[in-house]
């Protein structure tokens, strides 16, 4: 009888019931087919071992928790899925507004880290934050780059509270922020909350901004080669914040890091679509050229700011360049500044001073 | 994978949370064989589960389908080379298989050697192998690859001599 098949005996090493009478009767009393079952067990033991890395895996998954986080995921897709028979109302107030869509399309590009795949070229990476000012004319409605393409969350920050400074630096992987002395106020120890990297793909479809100036009454000026369907993804986080006055309903200060946004394209050089979202009608002309003089170099965030209700400066944080943010009541400042690709904010119902006092502590302290 | 596959237009299909919560923790099994680090195995059954959630997989066939995405979408993972060699550490967990740092050093060493094997067989090969290293039988491996039950044996045997192969080579000179 011939020998059986190399399968038949790696078969016979796990699953003997799977192999025939005959060919198991053969191999027990051939001495190069015991041979050959033994390199097949060798080679499928080891194998196993190298593979079995992580033994408790399925052990103690918390399902419920990953599939909450999968439902967010489906419902993060769902979102900007507009129907054809979406209200006009809606559409009006996406289109009336495209520096929304402008605003939102550059803060994901320039808005989200790590993880580049060997497809995917960074195309920028938050150096600097640089105030925009935006009226209230302009922010009828949250960006809605829907109108401009697909938005597909692929991991969300899934935000949490933890134990203490200690959890939450291992679970961000980033030094807690440790604040020496507190402004007048604030007391109490500070509650900690983590969130993990945040990464979103946008695509871009010509035809649905097509669509979008349609509907705007104005033609879309034809899309450079490549860009329709190229793809952005946008990665930010992972992140933690030391929050004091959280029992109270709402935090008198907040200590917050991330790791700050970085953004990849899957081939459309950065400034080509840049300069083309720059160029979609209805843009204010001084909010384009802001625009794009802070995101020329690919290094620097633009912060939109509703200049209705707040007013922004820069400061000085221990020699890092800072913006302070100050609510017109006077209500809230934030401090917000990019160092090593981290950004840290210092935010609460604080005084300028005091949120400058608590970031320089902050910068010396970590 | 779910990247590179444009999300399918149509509602979420209905049985996707009785499909999640039955089969989540093979899909992660599967992920981990191939990348060693539960983290990373959660993530890419998020990016699996995202894809059946808009796909008309048949319910029946949903396991074999999720398991070979699974391997698929971690191999491309590892192929991708987006990994971190710092979350493979922490995750390895070598310590609570042996307790002695020299050892835990070599284990990882090896893994690490394995994980890049794996990512250079033939794709074929590479999700025979771990589905069958994962729990799926014979059968289930061949019906979600469409190989002949009987070649399965002769595809996961290829794949762990290749292994040795490559992770001895590599060994041997590096």
């Amino acid at each position: 009888m011939r020998h059986p098949a190399d399968g038949t005996l790696r078969r016979l090493v796990d699953d003997p019931v799977g192999v025939g009478d005959a060919d198991r009767e053969h191999v027990a009393r051939c001495p190069v087919c015991l041979s050959g079952l033994a390199a097949a067990s060798q080679d499928a033991a080891a194998t196993g071992t190298a593979l079995d890395v992580d033994p408790d895996v399925d052990l103690d998954l918390d399902v419920d928790a990953a599939w909450r986080r999968l439902s967010r995921a489906v419902a993060a897709r769902e979102r900007p899925r507009v129907p054809a028979s979406a209200p006009v109302p809606r559409w009006r107030a996406a289109l009336r507004s495209p520096v929304v869509a402008a605003v939102g399309v550059l803060a994901l590009l320039a808005g989200a880290g790590a993880a580049a795949a060997a497809d995917w070229v960074q195309v920028f990476r938050t150096e600097r934050i640089a105030p925009l000012a935006i009226t209230q004319a302009d922010l009828v409605a949250l960006p809605d780059l829907s109108a401009y393409g697909t938005v597909e969350q692929v991991a969300d920050a899934d935000v949490r509270e933890v134990a203490d400074a200690a959890a939450a630096e291992e679970a961000a992987g980033l030094p807690a922020p440790r604040v020496g002395e507190l402004p007048r106020g604030v007391t109490g120890e500070p509650t900690f909350r983590v969130g993990d990297q945040l990464s979103m793909v946008f695509t871009f479809s010509a035809e649905k901004a097509a669509r979008a100036a349609e509907a705007a009454g104005e033609p879309l000026p034809p899309p450079p080669a490549g860009l329709d369907g190229s793809q952005f993804r946008l990665v930010a986080g992972p992140g933690l914040a030391a929050v004091w006055g959280a029992s109270r309903g709402v935090p008198t200060m907040i200590a917050a890091r991330a790791v700050a946004p970085t953004a990849y394209s899957s081939g459309v050089p950065f400034e080509t679509a840049r300069d083309y979202l720059l160029s979609l009608p209805g843009l204010p002309a001084d909010v384009a050229s802001g625009l794009r003089s802070f995101s020329g170099d690919g290094t620097t965030l633009p912060l939109p700011v509703p200049a209705e209700e707040m007013t922004s400066s820069t400061a000085d944080v221990g020699g890092a360049p800072a913006t302070v943010l100050t609510s017109r009541d006077g209500a809230m400042v934030a401090v917000v500044w990019v160092e090593d690709g981290v950004v840290t904010a210092v935010a609460g119902s604080l005084s300028s001073d005091e949120a400058l006092s608590v970031a320089r502590g902050l910068r010396r302290g970590r | 994978m779910a990247l590179s596959t444009p999300p399918r237009r149509g509602p979420v299909r209905a049985d996707l949370e009785p499909v999640f919560r039955a089969a989540y923790p093979r899909v992660v099994a599967v992920a981990a064989r191939v990348l060693g680090s539960r983290d990373e195995a959660e993530d890419v059954a998020q990016e699996v589960f995202l894809t059946f959630g808009r796909s008309s997989v048949p319910a029946g066939e949903a396991l074999g389908w999720l398991s070979v995405a699974a391997a698929h979408t971690a191999l491309n993972h590892l192929r991708s080379g987006r990994r971190r060699a710092r979350r493979e550490e922490a995750a390895g967990g070598g310590e609570a298989v042996c307790p002695d740092i020299a050892e835990t050093v070599v284990v990882l060493d090896e893994r690490r050697r394995v994980r890049a094997a794996l990512a250079r067989l033939p794709r074929r090969q590479a999700v025979a192998l771990v589905l069958r290293h994962s729990g799926l039988s014979y059968a289930e491996v061949a019906a979600a690859l469409g190989l002949s039950p009987g070649s399965v044996g002769t595809t996961v045997r290829r794949a762990e001599s290749a292994l040795r192969k490559e992770v001895n080579r590599h060994a041997s000179s590096g």
